[in-house]
């Protein structure tokens, strides 16, 4: 049981969700300074985190500005210092690290996220434009991911030892699938052989569904592992018996009464996926080819396009720090414990 | 076991999941003692070169003589299946050594470190959180070159997070817990109440956990092979194997779906022997 | 636990059913009586995306042939004809090139194409707007002016007179003044403006660019087969890295063109009744450069033993699939005026010979790997590559070849795949940091032994010198080469060259670089720009 409170969201919600009976000004009072330093937590992350990925890219081999060069000209090859002169110029690549390292800052405090060394475009387009396919993906595969575990563990949950077992063996086997491999099979299958999908997914809604259960299938017996136990463990509450005798029917009571209290690991893992999503993506992406965040930082590392890779890591933490708070928002809502203002055993 | 690519995952939602049935249990050691043997010594299963060519045998399907048929070089794919457990296994079991270690000491100073480090810790490890692991092993692949090391280091720092606050709250509670109480009241100095006390309370999940990281790690490694960021060729290493036959999918099924069936069993195995080892320790805790 | 192996056994078991039908359907053919239309929208699936659609790259040049038109143009037999000049002639002296331009050419924004512009243009590349049009030009050119508004003289500090020629790749293609000066980087680079077939319409990055046609387009090739407007409105031009994926777009209908048909599925898709265009690419064909300043092959008999020790023709045929063409020439592919033969055929397979030769160098002592050593050092090698945007994967399998054929004769050949950070960052480019380098480049003439083996010096280094081979002779050869205005003695002048490359073997050949493209039954009139193989949409139409 302790090690139910190891990852993030849940120990956070440990900190925030509890809410104690206290005069209004108090509480408010309260929940100011629970928001102020919620934002400086935040804050703080992204700045940790735009700090680490300027460090990372400082660190790494290579001049940048033969980089950018050697890409604008597709050859590897070395430069002489006057042809870098140009770049090195533009982007002030000569200056002390800690210069650079300030005009990162301040760029963006102004919300400036540089111009692509390769695209000459600003950040923020090319992070803007590959956003919205990659959030479309993730949600589809988080709802996919919600109604098969859903349907599976309210079916097989705590009905005989044979039932409930194929249903956690279901569960363990696809949360152990790999990414890469569940999809090219999925793709060989049902888009190369079948044909009922689109080879090229893009971003047609078509071409959403192989994709999304991609994510989807591991995510779920994931969340299905999770969620098992717990509602297992809430079949036997006093509630459901009492339930029971007030004549309610099996599949309402797991719906209405036991699932409420399963599903809050499975909330966390929700939370989780959505930060997730950057790193998850890029291998769909690959394999069904389509546009979005993860190909977007592969490419900006594979240049050492420090602005975009800098904007894609923001992003990620923002994800994270916003995934947090929604994790937080909807335990309020589910947890009967904050909800009832009781605990129930 | 989480697939959720490339994100250290709260493992510990796994910890409290059911026995599996003994027999399911043999059969995953049975699994693990196939592997076991293939990567200690894969000439008792194999005896012919992995790498060498037979341009006259290029994408054969799986028969006689090639069980799971040939590559595009005539390359024998069991041969290179049996002689890429090595490679995979290592990595896997680096990088569980790399994330645990890297987890309990970030874990234990998150918990213990007082009104100064633990909140600097705290924070440290939230980038880490929202930092993305693919990035992270990218960059550490730029920075060292792809290698069975590298890959190591990459999954291992990825995951290390999720650990780390697994570690503290393990820590935590048990610094809670009655026993503590009782050796402070006895006037046990902290050194030793963290040492003789704590830290072993503390840290014996951790023991189930790495069975369940090493399958998780390899999965991880193999998904960084697949985007050609993990091993160098002509390793035998399973993702690499996959990547490789990539490009045949749609003429020579095997070359991806034999290696991926590899990882997934592998995966299965240590999953199911992760979670035995759990049930035993929790059963004797109690 | 017992339905988890199942499960996924039978998951696989079900997928090998269906991969055994593996979809080879006929492609769908025309009905019977159906013509040539006007309209529609061509999707194209192409390979890699660039990022931009002008620039010094092959992808680039592709694209920029679209939207661009140059100065001159190749047809079917390598011969250059007219664009954008209508006509041109070289001083007596070769020093000065005149260039007489077509009348009443405008860009798409309505500025009209003027020697003026062009001479800006060529500026323009030179000082860092198109490397690769630049390393063209570097050396002989010296200043472009217009001399009335149709007239281009071109002034050059030695002759060359494969000029036009070279002035037909996509890097040349002419943009608008105007937009050159007036716009932004990212305007011009996302969309050039020219006074191409096509124009950019938009370009939804990680998924496609879409083309509209010129309505008022005026100015094709001479080598074009229609005047006019293009036939087809637009070509969303998509970007599917994977080949299997590419494939099965066309066959799925998804896709009407596809760009680098993997080798394994060349026959099939020809045999399935779509239509296969092949280019064997002129210039440098895939090739290893020795690194002769460091190392064991500064030893020409360690060089030869290597090139020896390969079956190279087997390995290529084996994993190309019969598609792929070996090449023996490690200096210009079969395709480039004045290949030579002779040294394509220069180092067969004989492992005694190189033995022989390896014993002789010293390299007489094993360890227990079987690679030779000589006085403790260990005949191992380095072999860097850049894996996904040099060499594609069945050059990554060409390549274990290499290593494992190497391992007989006592080579520890170790291949470092760079990712392509460290790749472009310069890495394993300096003498100290590897021993062979692989690599193409594509060109329309022998000429580019020029940009490869120029002797570099202290003030002119040469990167592009991948065997780190600053031999003055070779490099007066190949200038005096580039010098010759007769066809047939500068090609006797360029053989030489390759000889002499062979003869030391300094650089070994291994495939020639292709590009290839499969059509479906219903788009006709695709071809492929001669320059480099890229697609030409602009004669292409549906047939319904």
């Amino acid at each position: 049981m302790p090690a139910s409170s190891a990852d993030a969201p849940a120990q956070v919600d440990a900190r925030f969700s509890a809410a104690p009976l206290e005069d209004p000004g108090a509480r408010l009072r309260r929940t100011a300074r629970r928001v102020v330093s919620r934002l400086l937590g935040a804050l703080l992350v992204l700045w940790g985190a735009a700090t680490a990925a300027f460090l990372a890219q400082a660190v790494l081999p290579g001049d940048r500005a033969t980089i950018i060069f050697n890409i604008r000209a597709g050859q590897p090859i070395e430069r002489t210092p006057e042809e870098l002169a140009a770049i090195n110029a533009q982007y002030g690549f000569q200056d002390p690290v800690l210069t650079q390292y300030l005009h990162h800052l301040s760029g963006l405090v102004r919300g400036d996220l540089g111009e692509s060394y390769q695209q000459f475009r600003p950040v923020t387009d090319v992070i803007g434009e590959q956003l919205a396919p990659t959030l479309v993906l993730t949600l589809t595969a988080i709802a996919l991911a919600w109604a098969g575990m859903v349907v599976w563990v309210v079916l097989t949950a705590g009905r005989g030892r044979r039932t409930a077992g194929l249903g956690a063996a279901v569960d363990t086997a696809t949360a152990g699938l790999p990414h890469y491999w569940l999809g090219i099979v999925l793709l060989l299958v049902f888009a190369l052989q079948l044909r009922w999908f689109p080879v090229i997914s893009g971003n047609s809604p078509a071409g959403l569904l192989l994709p999304a259960l991609t994510l989807a299938v591991p995510l779920a017996g994931f969340m299905g592992q999770a969620t098992r136990t717990e509602f297992e463990r809430a079949l036997q509450q006093p509630f459901v018996l009492s339930a029971r005798t007030r004549g309610a029917g099996d599949l309402a009571i797991r719906l209405r009464h036991v699932l409420r209290h399963a599903a809050l690991p499975a909330v966390t893992l929700s939370g989780w996926a959505l930060g997730a999503t950057i790193s998850g993506a890029v291998v769909v992406e690959t394999v069904y080819t389509r546009a979005g965040i993860g190909r977007v930082l592969v490419t900006a590392v594979n240049n050492q396009d420090l602005p975009i890779v800098t904007g894609v890591v923001l992003l990620v933490a923002a994800l994270y720090v916003v995934a947090n708070l929604l994790v937080d928002l909807v335990h309020g809502l589910v947890d009967p414990r904050t909800a009832k203002g009781g605990r129930p055993s | 076991m989480t697939t959720l690519l490339l994100e250290p995952a709260p493992e510990a939602r796994a910890v409290r999941t059911r026995r599996p049935r003994p027999w399911g249990v043999w059969l995953a050691g049975l699994a693990a003692l196939g592997f076991g043997v293939a990567a200690a010594a894969p000439g008792l299963l194999d005896t012919t070169d992995p790498l060498a060519l037979h341009l006259d045998r290029a994408l054969q399907a799986p028969g006689p003589g090639h069980w799971f048929g040939t590559d595009e070089a005539g390359r024998d794919l069991f041969s290179r299946v049996v002689h890429g457990a090595r490679p995979s296994l290592a990595i896997g079991v680096g990088a569980s050594l790399v994330s645990l270690s890297l987890a309990v000491v970030l874990g234990t100073l998150a918990a213990l470190g007082g009104r100064v480090v633990a909140p600097v810790v705290d924070r440290v490890v939230e980038v880490l959180f929202s930092f993305p692991s693919l990035l992270l092993a990218l960059l550490l692949v730029a920075l060292l070159g792809p290698s069975a090391a590298t890959a190591a280091v990459a999954v291992g720092v990825g995951t290390a997070p999720g650990y780390a606050r697994m570690v503290r709250a393990q820590v935590l509670s048990a610094r809670g817990s009655a026993y503590v109480e009782a050796a402070v009241a006895l006037g046990h100095s902290p050194g030793r109440i963290l040492r003789r006390h704590v830290l072993p309370n503390a840290l014996r999940p951790l023991v189930a956990v790495m069975a369940l990281s090493i399958g998780q790690s390899i999965v991880w490694a193999s998904s960084l092979s697949f985007l050609g960021l993990g091993v160098a060729p002509p390793s035998s290493e399973w993702g690499a194997l996959l990547e490789a036959g990539r490009p045949y999918v749609a003429h020579a099924w095997w070359l991806t779906v034999v290696p991926g069936l590899v990882v997934v069993v592998l995966a299965l195995a240590t999953t199911t022997l992760g979670k035995h080892l759990q049930a035993v320790l929790e059963r004797s805790a109690s | 636990m017992p339905a988890r192996p199942r499960r996924t056994l039978l998951a696989a078991a079900a997928a090998l059913a269906l991969a055994g039908c593996a979809g080879t359907s006929a492609a769908e053919q025309p009905p019977p009586g159906a013509g040539p239309v006007t309209g529609g929208t061509i999707v194209y699936g192409h390979q890699q995306e660039p990022a931009c659609v002008f620039g010094g790259w092959i992808e680039q040049a592709y694209l920029s042939t679209q939207v661009l038109d140059a100065l001159t143009s190749l047809d079917e037999d390598g011969r250059v004809v007219p664009w954008l000049a209508r006509s041109w002639e070289q001083s007596p002296d070769g020093l000065s090139w005149t260039f007489h331009l077509r009348e009443g050419v405008r860009f798409t924004d309505g500025t009209a194409l003027t020697a003026a512009v062009v001479a800006h243009n060529i500026e323009h590349w030179v000082e860092g707007g198109n490397s690769t049009a630049k390393v063209w030009l570097d050396g002989y050119y010296d200043s472009a002016t217009a001399v009335d508004d149709l007239t281009l003289r071109i002034h050059l500090g030695k002759p060359y007179p494969r000029l036009a020629e070279n002035l037909a790749q996509g890097y040349s293609g002419i943009q608008s003044q105007q937009a050159l000066q007036t716009r932004t980087a990212e305007e011009n680079c996302e969309a050039p403006i020219g006074s191409g077939a096509f124009v950019v319409d938009h370009w939804d990055r990680g998924e496609e660019i879409v083309l509209r046609r010129n309505e008022d387009y005026t100015s094709p090739p001479a080598n074009a087969r229609h005047t006019g407007p293009a036939y087809v409105e637009r070509i969303r031009w998509r970007f599917v890295p994977d080949g299997t994926t590419r494939v099965a777009s066309l066959r799925a209908g998804e896709t009407d063109a596809i760009y680098d048909v993997p080798a394994v599925d060349y026959a099939d898709l020809g045999r399935d009744g779509y239509t296969e265009l092949k280019h064997v690419t002129a210039g440098r064909p895939q090739q290893l450069s020795f690194n002769t300043q460091r190392g064991p092959f500064t030893d020409e008999r360690v060089r030869k033993a290597f090139a020896a020790g390969l079956d190279r023709r087997a390995l290529v045929e084996t994993i190309g699939r019969g598609v792929i063409p070996y090449e023996g020439n490690g200096a210009v592919s079969r395709s480039t005026p004045g290949y030579s033969r002779e040294a394509a055929e220069a180092h067969s397979f004989d492992l005694d010979t190189a033995n022989r030769l390896l014993d002789e160098a010293g390299w007489t002592g094993r360890d227990e790997d079987g690679t030779r050593t000589r006085g403790g050092e260990r005949l191992s090698v380095l072999l860097p590559y850049n894996s996904g945007t040099i060499i594609n994967a069945d050059g990554a399998s060409i390549l274990q070849g290499v290593q494992q054929q190497a391992k007989a004769t006592g080579f520890d050949v170790r291949l470092v795949p760079v990712p392509p950070s460290g790749f472009f960052a310069g890495e394993y480019s300096r003498p100290d940091e590897r021993d062979i380098a692989v690599g193409y480049w594509t060109s329309v003439t022998a000429g580019i032994l020029w940009v490869n083996w120029r002797p570099g010096t202290e003030d002119w280094p040469n990167g592009n010198n991948a065997a780190f081979y600053d031999d003055p002779a070779l490099g007066e050869l190949i200038d005096r080469a580039n010098q010759t205005a007769d066809p047939a003695a500068q090609e006797a002048l360029y053989r030489q060259a390759q000889e002499l490359i062979a003869d030391r073997a300094l650089s070994i050949g291994l495939f020639d670089r292709l590009s290839t493209l499969a059509v479906s039954p219903s788009l006709q009139g695709v071809w492929q720009e001669n320059a480099q193989g890229g697609p030409v949409f602009y004669d292409a139409r549906f047939v319904r």
